[in-house]
């Protein structure tokens, strides 16, 4: 295999940064398409479940031929496109306001915080162990050069990631000052007090995998979890799981926990000042932040490219027959398949559990959560000491 | 190109440098407070980058983790809490001034004397690395973490739980503070 020189291996890094924000703004639409379809079902809200382009043009046409062949049209699964269309459109096109007393460089400068901390982050996952794919040989400038599955690899990945992430708090916290109104300020103090205690926790929890796998790297780690350990010592994993899934949910802001926009109460919180693509900015910035604890939960407690949760794959591996070999094989869809399950677990707590009161959210992180998470930890140390 | 690429990726350590103490200047100069926690977190971010430069990742992201995570959010958290009026700031900066001088003062002899050590003195026969037989079986540059671990945790534990003690008497400082201040 050849080896890249500097200037390739740059090339390549750029490509790999390009899969990266295609793969980001390819699942962010979707998953704001998902949210208003399944909370339209859940809540029964039959606006975006039921949008259509109509009974003209082309797709209209289809939906009137299959109805009359007799079946549900495939197209009623993709009502509600032109809701997504609409907000994509209102978010370019809606004239950016700036408050005449707002401080103008932070003012400018806290979405582009949110979306970069939350974007860099994906340097560090990595998508398959080892190579993704090899551009074939007749590839200009780049034939036969291997391309990996994650962007660095580097060997303190998983801290990377904690600690890019936790600078997504500068977004919130500076708009809410910058913005020199009440709700805005309210709203950045109470993320910042409840971000900060809830990564504590989050933090703990995360400990857990990296003590049993005895690595910081996020290729090795997903790995061990998936396939180097005997079964049983991934059962008190679950607890650890649950645990990182809560704080993951505080960490983005999401419905349990959003005290940062919480409509009733601040009317839009941090972002209440923010129209057009700036807003745009947080909304995709949270989203993404969405799509990076799924794929960390994914990948440490789901056992990453591999394909079963919890290890289970190791244990089936030796059993599967030649034909459904790939099934034990690592590969992106596997993973991507998770991601895409814990974005939908998301929108579903979204659309059960109503909001917490802003003392409970403290009480519950410092009170409940940290203890138990380093009870969790515990139990990892022991199975560490004596089993694995 | 291949040239031009690899005199930045060299350089990197001065280009961090470079903007570290940029945002230090910032930090200084600016009026608002905010813009001064910025100018911190701008500074911070790019000693991590010197620290990423010169393969020592774990302490590239530990520094990103610790200051730009937790002691600049809560910096900020505090100075959007207490929003001093301009007068009262003016006044605050007046009384600090002397002493402020003489600190400065005082930690500059320091660094002089350091510097001066450090390009006109004679260097140590050899480089401050962890005892040989901790380092075992151990790629340093590959294994950041566990080196740093055995530094902290077998060659100066004394020290590092030293320094612990010392965080925690500031921790009991603060909370006796925040409390006279109440009562």
């Amino acid at each position: 295999m050849p080896t890249p020189t500097l200037t390739q291996s740059i090339v390549i890094t750029l490509i790999q940064c390009l899969l990266v924000v295609i793969f980001v703004f390819v699942v962010v639409p979707l998953t704001v398409f998902a949210e208003r379809k399944v909370l339209g079902h859940l809540q029964q809200r039959l606006g975006s479940t039921r949008v259509a382009s109509g009974h003209v043009g082309f797709s209209g046409w289809m939906n009137r031929t299959m109805w009359k062949m007799g079946r549900v049209p495939v197209l009623s699964y993709w009502r509600g496109i032109p809701g997504l269309v609409g907000d994509v459109l209102k978010l370019i096109l809606k004239e950016d306001i700036m408050p005449a007393k707002a401080d103008k460089f932070v003012f400018f400068l806290a979405p582009s915080i949110s979306m970069v901390a939350a974007i860099v982050v994906f340097a560090a996952i990595s998508f398959v162990p080892g190579t993704f794919f090899t551009f074939p040989a007749w590839f200009p400038y780049l034939g036969g050069l291997p391309v990996s599955g994650g962007i660095a690899d580097i060997n303190v990945g998983l801290l990377w990631i904690l600690g890019v992430a936790t600078v997504g708090v500068y977004g919130i916290v500076l708009a809410g000052w910058s913005s020199n109104s009440k709700y805005p300020l309210l709203g950045g103090l109470r993320s910042a007090a409840q971000m900060v205690s809830y990564e504590v926790p989050l933090t703990l929890s995360l400990l857990a995998p990296v003590v049993l796998a005895a690595s910081l790297n996020f290729s090795e780690m997903s790995s061990r979890m998936a396939t180097g350990m005997p079964a049983w010592a991934l059962v008190p994993q679950v607890i650890g799981f649950l645990l990182y899934l809560t704080c993951g949910f505080a960490e983005t802001n999401r419905l349990p926990f959003d005290m940062p926009e919480a409509e009733n109460e601040l009317v839009a919180g941090f972002h209440t000042e923010y129209s057009g693509m700036k807003f745009g900015l947080f909304y995709l910035a949270e989203y993404i932040n969405m799509t990076v604890v799924s794929a960390l939960a994914s990948a440490f407690f789901l056992g990453g490219p591999w394909l079963l949760p919890f290890g289970l794959q190791g244990l089936l591996n030796p059993y599967l027959p030649g034909f459904l070999s790939w099934f034990g094989q690592p590969h992106a869809i596997f993973f991507v398949a998770k991601i895409v399950f814990l974005l939908f677990t998301y929108i579903w707590v979204r659309g059960t559990i109503p909001r917490y009161r802003y003392d409970q959210i403290m009480a519950v992180g410092w009170k409940y959560l940290i203890p138990l998470a380093l009870v969790n930890l515990l139990l990892a140390a022991v199975i560490r000491c004596f089993a694995v | 190109m291949e040239h031009f690429i690899e005199t930045i990726g060299r350089n990197m350590f001065a280009i961090f440098g470079v903007m570290a103490l940029v945002g230090g200047l910032l930090m200084i100069a600016s009026k608002s407070a905010i813009h001064s926690v910025l100018g911190f977190l701008f500074a911070m971010l790019n000693i991590a980058g010197c620290f990423l430069a010169l393969e020592a990742e774990f302490l590239g992201v530990a520094q990103i983790l610790v200051y730009a995570g937790g002691i600049v959010v809560l910096f900020l958290f505090v100075v959007m809490l207490v929003e001093v009026s301009k007068k009262k700031e003016g006044e605050v900066f007046q009384l600090q001034s002397r002493y402020a001088v003489a600190a400065v003062a005082v930690g500059a002899a320091m660094f002089l004397a350091v510097f001066r050590k450090a390009f006109f003195g004679v260097a140590s026969p050899e480089a401050l690395v962890l005892r040989p037989e901790l380092a075992k079986g151990l790629d340093v540059a590959h294994q950041n973490a566990q080196a740093v671990s055995r530094g902290l945790f077998a060659d100066y534990l004394l020290p590092f739980e030293i320094l612990s003690v010392i965080l925690l008497v500031a921790l009991v400082g603060a909370v006796v503070l925040a409390k006279t201040e109440r009562v």
